[in-house]
């Protein structure tokens, strides 16, 4: 079953009269660069135009070159519980290890702060009033959070990465002992979430993520551009992509491929590039802060990962109209890009099936207006409202 | 806790909650509040509990009215005027009374999950399904290890509805139980749902009902039912009983009354779904127990079987395994001499336990019925490939005739099925028995089998065991001994299990025994019957000071008793846990690597040592032999060793051989002067640089390998630099061709220096066109004056990377009447695979997939008939007729792997796509073969340029037995001489 935001409405009864609560967000920290926080605050301020009352809960604070920067100051409040960051977490091994008078004291410290922190939590919490609800976004607060006084509350959990990444990660493990007793987990997608509900976490759902920005204009998909925006890591898999656009490009005199990002793998990628003879038709064009722009001057857009969660380079790409071809690399994928209406989808590694299916968006135009312009109108599902309703119709069910 | 649900109309009239749960009882007082608990306490907290008792004795009503005034306005206490005797009808009188939007069923002696009821209201708001059902699991309260079962968890992996339960009709099929499931209450009212009551199986009507009423049907993967089961109980539950012939009879009264159901709706799909459950699984409940129990029963039995099994379709007949099918025939022709053997093979599907007939080139499970075309049918068991199966891969049937406890001690005689006279009548016959403890012991004890000879279709024995004296239990650890006879029959072994069968062992004696540790802890040893019909004996206690003791022991398990007695117990498993666990880890993987690295790889080379391997130590083949058959003519100065992945037969006598990742493997590697392989020595071993990797590899490539590779292409770098690391250990790649140079070696990232350009070891009888081995042509029984044409497909897989089971794509009855009298067709399929051909090709159709290698079949045969194997690389040097039987070439080119190059164009012979097709090629062999006479030397030349007859000749010359000059190295360097710009292990 594919539940998306968009047919939701109940069958049965449900309430309806829009109650207004408390909720806090626990995150890492509060004004972190990267897609946790960005959703932290991306949903705090649709609830918070929906009438609740935010407020934003950060464990440490972030050192100087990973702090974002607010463009106005942000209508609710936030709360960070440390002043600086805590010693790390400490597993003696062996005898040893256990004799470790130093890390004994260094942990004994550690504890006293987390309890001193849990405490500075709990008052912040003990402001809220009847229905009020805790989203904690990231299983390393979950830790702080779990020690706070929590009577009265209802408690969500978040994992922000699909199950596969997840599981291949020490979270995992986490995951299931810090999550074990939240009233629900939320996770991307309803996959995500089944197979959470058969690893043992059994009450857990999936709602996915707001779209980043509002309607930007569609790309007129003129120039004969294939457009990828993400960090050069490893994960993104471009080392793949490079390997079907050796494929793709042969043939197809005037395609260009744009790769968008910065990261530790530019060097080894623009050798492998270079050693495939791809320099004329490959661009890394660095990093950018105009994603809409980007998309206007590209007519199809590639996504070659390892690994995702819900990608919203993906839910830009088709936003402005610009088909995809995907990797099916994770549950939120398939889920966004609907195979063959709107998007195509290629078993994940098979560079030569991606070489195909770009070749067949470059060769045909009409192709890739009728896909484009069905991604534009179909990623209109993961509009705001509906994203938010989701998760109102989930405060007062687990109020029930 | 109080709902939180505290509405201002609550003054009025309470609000009806989200969900009603129905919790029955009849007798279970103690376990009752542990149920309604488990309601109350639930995370949704707007429920109600109806507590229906069925008039019991103990005092459980009382309990329920405690409940409700501990819980008012949340339980509710209701009761039947009379004692109904099934749960149906407390069930109803609960529906009745619930005021909740949806409506549960819980047991008394169940509990729901934390969040049952929450997930399945969400679930029925969320799709507006009439009905949810979510995941079961069964729970072994007696078991210590916390066991847990998830009952049919193939029907709950995912969420999901249904509009129809048509769209899974594994869900009637199989999913009967009532209790996992959240009804929508106005949908029972409206299509008014009751259990039928009065009658056993209850839950399989309603079940079906509700099923088939519901407009839609919501699936959630989530458990909600925890079913609570006690193994040990005396009193069995009710739906246990099955020796109650009325237990049968109600069951097919149900089957029958859901029959009419799909019947009137036309659903006559779901009904042959239906049926095969019945034939696999409601037929198999009360089969088992039939060998037990008295004749007259028996016939009775039969009797109503054979009514409703006349209803079943005749579709459900064949989609059943041949075993069970074979069951129910036999029961409708109530012919029990020959179906309780079946019902020993139901019961252990290995198990061969009739001697079986050969009729008209087929093979039938009895000699009995073969006049009637349907018995004709059904006992055709040619497919299960018995005939074929040599004696050592057989399980047979050894039926117990004879139990006697006597001054020498048991006294057991018994009768092991001969099928097909596989054990000759001139053959030596010998046997043990063994007695093992059922958990993994430190010890087992065999006694000699004091007779055996042959008696009709079976093999009579006798066999004397001085328990008493000889066997020796621990106690405690090893309180279950299982019985095996091992036969030996002119050397081959088969090792059979003893079956009680309808002997009986009522009457059978015990022998005293004293264990190692003390007579307290037991001082008998009495026979039983496992729960698959095999004698065993288990450890009991007789003396008074003996049963004490091992109730104490008891009630320490349960945790009962007091701590010194805990201690003394855990300290004694906890020493046997503690040998066990370092026997256990002193053979793992992980330690032979550390040792394998830190130890063996220090000791010094063995000068001439080579390690030889061939797909992965499964065969005596492929190039690592011809090279080494090459060394043995030379008389070179080598130490071989072979490695085999489990059975040594068929491996070279003169050479030291080893099982691989044995001890002695991991020791000769390390210490090897050479490796020698055509597949790859496991991944984690390291190779030191004294050691010279050559690799010949095993064939070369149509289908995209190593590197280009999507699955390879997807792993993480860390990943791929591993299995790089692996590759690099190679020091000489053989190749065939410059197509290799082009697919394996950039495939493999293997690099110019390292390639030998010799062609392969295994093609220079093909290349020398060497005369065909007469003797394996006559061990095969292959006519040496017809021709041979060769089939060898290679084998599919999956989606996933599987192999997938390999059919033959033609019927080989019909390719034999065609062709039998004019050639002889061998079937090799490739050694993932296996093939099963009926006893009626006998020499015109013969299975050559167990030859261990396969060039000497190339040379045998005058054509090959293949499709996308390797072979035709090798084949093609003989430059004798091809044909490419590519019957699903679409499928196999576009499955997401890909392809180096185009079969259809470069095939040097004709590319055929059906059976007619392929015939018509075998017809037109001999003008086709000429027509493409330039196309094979063209496809030789393209992919096969190097093998020229003397690759293991050059390669023998510059590694082994240094006659050759060193410029004629290619890229290499003889061991230990490090010339500039070699290679040698990739560091």
């Amino acid at each position: 079953m594919t539940s998306t935001a968009a047919d939701t409405a109940p069958a049965g009864a449900a309430p309806s009269a829009a109650r207004t609560r408390d909720v806090f967000i626990v995150s890492n920290s509060v004004d972190e660069m990267g897609g946790v926080c960005s959703w932290a605050h991306r949903m705090a301020g649709l609830l918070t135009d929906r009438g609740h009352r935010l407020h934003l809960v950060g464990v440490v604070p972030v050192p100087e070159d990973r702090r974002q920067v607010f463009s106005a100051e942000p209508p609710y409040p936030m709360t960070t519980l440390y002043t600086e960051h805590p010693p790390p977490a400490w597993s003696p091994r062996g005898v040893r290890g256990r004799l470790d008078l130093a890390a004994r004291r260094r942990n004994a410290a550690r504890e006293a702060g987390m309890d001193a922190a849990a405490a500075r939590l709990s008052a912040v919490l003990r402001q809220a009033g009847p229905g009020a609800v805790v989203i904690v976004t990231q299983v390393w607060a979950m830790e702080w959070v779990a020690r706070a006084d929590l009577s009265g509350l209802t408690v969500i959990g978040m994992s922000h990465e699909s199950f596969d990444t997840c599981r291949a990660s020490s979270r995992f493990a986490r995951v299931k002992r810090w999550y074990r007793d939240v009233d629900r987990l939320v996770v991307l997608t309803p996959e995500d979430a089944d197979r959470w509900i058969r690893e043992g976490m059994n009450s857990t759902c999936g709602i996915p993520n707001p779209l980043p920005f509002e309607t930007p204009a569609p790309s007129p998909r003129e120039e004969r551009t294939v457009l990828s925006i993400g960090r050069l890591s490893e994960e993104k898999g471009y080392d793949m992509l490079l390997d079907a656009w050796a494929e793709a490009v042969r043939g197809r005199e005037g395609w260009r491929l744009r790769i968008h990002g910065s990261g530790p793998e530019e060097e080894r990628l623009r050798r492998q590039c270079t050693a495939l003879g791809l320099d004329g038709s490959v661009e890394f064009a660095g990093r950018t802060g105009d994603v809409p722009g980007a998309l206007a001057r590209a007519s199809v857009f590639a996504l070659s990962s390892r690994g995702e969660g819900f990608p919203l380079s993906l839910m830009e790409a088709m936003e402005c109209g610009v088909p995809c071809v995907a990797f099916d690399c994770a549950p939120g994928v398939r889920e966004i890009v609907r195979d063959g209406e709107d998007g195509l989808l290629v078993p994940m590694g098979h560079t030569t099936g991606l070489a195909h299916r770009l070749g067949r968006l470059m060769d045909d135009r009409e192709l890739r207006d009728a896909m484009g312009d069905r991604a534009r109108a179909n990623i209109a599902r993961y509009a705001p409202e509906a994203v938010v309703r989701r998760w109102e119709e989930l405060f007062d069910l687990l109020e029930r | 806790m109080p709902s939180t649900q505290a509405a201002p109309e609550a003054a009025v009239e309470p609000a009806a909650p989200d969900v009603s749960v129905v919790v029955i009882v009849y007798n279970d007082a103690d376990r009752l509040p542990r149920a309604v608990r488990s309601v109350l306490g639930q995370s949704l907290r707007s429920t109600e509990v109806l507590i229906v008792d069925d008039c019991s004795t103990d005092g459980s009503h009382d309990v329920a009215l405690r409940l409700q005034a501990e819980h008012p306005g949340r339980v509710r206490a209701l009761q039947l005027p009379a004692n109904s005797g099934g749960c149906g009808a407390p069930r109803n009188h609960g529906v009745a009374a619930a005021r909740g939007r949806y409506v549960m069923f819980l047991d008394s002696d169940d509990e729901l999950d934390l969040h049952a009821c929450r997930n399945m209201l969400e679930a029925g708001e969320r799709t507006g399904a009439d009905l949810v059902s979510g995941l079961s699991v069964r729970r072994h309260l007696d078991s210590r290890h916390g066991k847990t079962v998830e009952w049919y968890p193939w029907l709950y992996s995912r969420t999901r509805q249904l509009d129809s339960v048509d769209e899974l009709p594994d869900l009637l099929v199989w999913d009967t139980l009532s209790t996992n499931k959240c009804y929508r209450r106005d949908f029972l009212l409206r299509a008014g749902l009751e259990f039928p009551v009065g009658i056993l199986y209850e839950d399989l009507l309603f079940s079906a009902q509700a099923y088939l009423a519901a407009d839609r049907i919501a699936l959630i993967p989530n458990r909600v039912y925890w079913w609570d089961v006690v193994e040990r109980t005396a009193a069995k539950s009710l739906s246990n009983r099955r020796h109650e012939i009325s237990n049968f009879t109600d069951r097919l009264e149900i089957h029958r009354r859901i029959d009419r159901m799909l019947a009137d709706r036309g659903m006559t799909a779901l009904k042959a779904h239906k049926d095969v459950k019945f034939l696999k699984h409601d037929l198999v409940l009360h089969l088992r127990d039939l060998p037990f129990l008295p004749a007259e029963f028996r016939h009775e039995f039969s009797e109503h079987a054979r009514d409703y099994l006349a209803t079943l379709s005749a579709e459900a007949w064949e989609q059943v395994p041949h075993i069970q099918r074979i069951c129910a025939y036999l029961l409708v022709r109530d012919d029990w001499a020959n179906l309780l053997p079946a019902i020993d093979t139901l019961l252990n599907r290995d198990k061969l336990s009739e001697p079986l007939v050969e009729r008209d080139g087929r093979v039938y499970w009895c000699a009995e019925h073969l006049d009637d075309e349907e018995g004709r049918r059904i006992l055709d068991v040619t497919e299960a490939g018995y005939h074929t199966r040599p004696l050592e891969k057989l399980f047979l049937r050894n039926r117990l005739t004879g139990y006697r406890v006597g001054p020498a001690g048991l006294h057991l005689t018994g009768r092991i099925v001969n099928p097909l006279g596989k054990v000759a009548p001139g053959a030596r016959l010998a046997g043990r028995l063994e007695f093992t403890a059922r958990r993994r012991s430190l010890q087992s004890f065999a006694f000699p089998v004091r007779e055996l000879r042959h008696e009709g279709d079976g093999i009579a024995w006798e066999a004397v065991a001085d328990l008493a004296r000889r066997l020796r239990p621990l106690g405690v650890v090893d309180a279950v001994w299982d019985v095996r006879l091992v036969l030996e029959a002119d050397g081959r072994r088969t090792t059979t299990r003893i079956t009680v069968g309808d002997h009986g062992l009522e009457d059978a004696a015990g022998m005293p025994v004293r264990p190692r540790l003390t007579r307290l802890v037991g001082d008998r040893l009495e026979p039983s019957v496992t729960a698959r019909g095999h004698l065993a004996f288990h450890l009991a206690a007789e003396g008074a000071a003996a049963r004490r003791t091992t109730d104490l022991i008891r009630r320490t398990l349960r945790g009962e008793a007091g701590a010194g007695a805990r201690r003394a117990v855990d300290g004694a498993k906890s020493a046997v846990r503690g040998a066990r666990k370092l026997k256990r880890s002193l053979n793992d993987g992980s330690t032979k690597l550390r040792v394998y690295h830190e130890v063996l790889l220090r000791l010094p080379v063995v000068k001439g040592q080579v390690v030889f391997e061939s797909h992965l130590g499964k065969q005596y083949s492929d190039s690592p032999r011809a090279l080494y058959e090459e060394l043995r003519r030379r008389g070179a100065p080598i130490r071989p060793v072979w490695a085999h992945s489990g059975s040594p037969e068929g491996f070279p006598e003169d050479a030291r051989l080893v099982r691989r990742w044995s001890w002695p493997y991991l020791r000769a590697l390390a210490q090897a002067e050479f490796w020698v392989d055509n597949q790859g020595f496991p991944l984690k071993l390291a190779k030191r640089p004294g050691t010279t990797y050559i690799q010949t590899w095993h064939g070369s490539a149509l289908k995209k390998m190593g590197f280009d590779m999507p699955a390879f292409k997807r792993m993480p770098y860390a990943e791929q630099e591993e299995y790089q690391r692996a590759l690099d250990r190679f020091d000489h790649f053989l190749v065939r061709s410059e197509h290799d140079v082009r697919t394996l070696a950039r495939a493999y990232r293997i690099g110019e220096e390292r390639l030998l350009r010799t062609g392969y070891p295994r093609n220079d009888v093909l290349a020398q066109r060497r005369p065909r081995d007469t003797a394996l042509m006559e061990s095969l029984g292959i006519d040496p004056d017809k021709p041979v044409v060769l089939y060898a497909p290679t084998f599919r897989a999956n989606a996933a990377g599987q192999v997938r089971g390999f059919t033959l794509p033609f019927d080989p009855d019909d390719f034999a009447d065609r062709f039998g009298d004019r050639l002889t067709l061998l079937v090799r399929c490739h050694y993932l695979n296996s093939v099963v051909l009926p006893p009626s090709v006998r020499g015109r159709v013969v299975d050559v997939s167990r030859v261990p290698d396969v060039t000497p079949l190339l040379l045998m045969a005058d054509a090959l008939v293949t499709d996308y194997s390797s072979v035709m690389f090798d084949y093609a040097l003989l430059d004798r007729p091809m044909v490419f039987f590519a019957y699903d070439l679409e499928e196999y080119s576009e499955d997401t792997r890909g392809t180096y190059f185009d079969l259809v164009e470069k095939a040097p012979g004709p590319v055929v796509r059906d059976t007619e097709a392929l015939y018509a090629a075998l017809e037109d062999l001999q003008a086709s073969g000429e027509r493409h006479a330039d196309a094979r030397r063209r496809f030789v030349k393209e992919y096969g340029e190097y093998d020229q007859g003397d690759a293991a000749a050059r390669i023998a010359d510059l590694f082994f037995t240094g006659t050759a000059r060193d410029g004629a190295r290619p890229g290499s360097t003889p061991p230990g001489d490090a010339a500039p710009g070699a290679r040698r292990d990739g560091k």
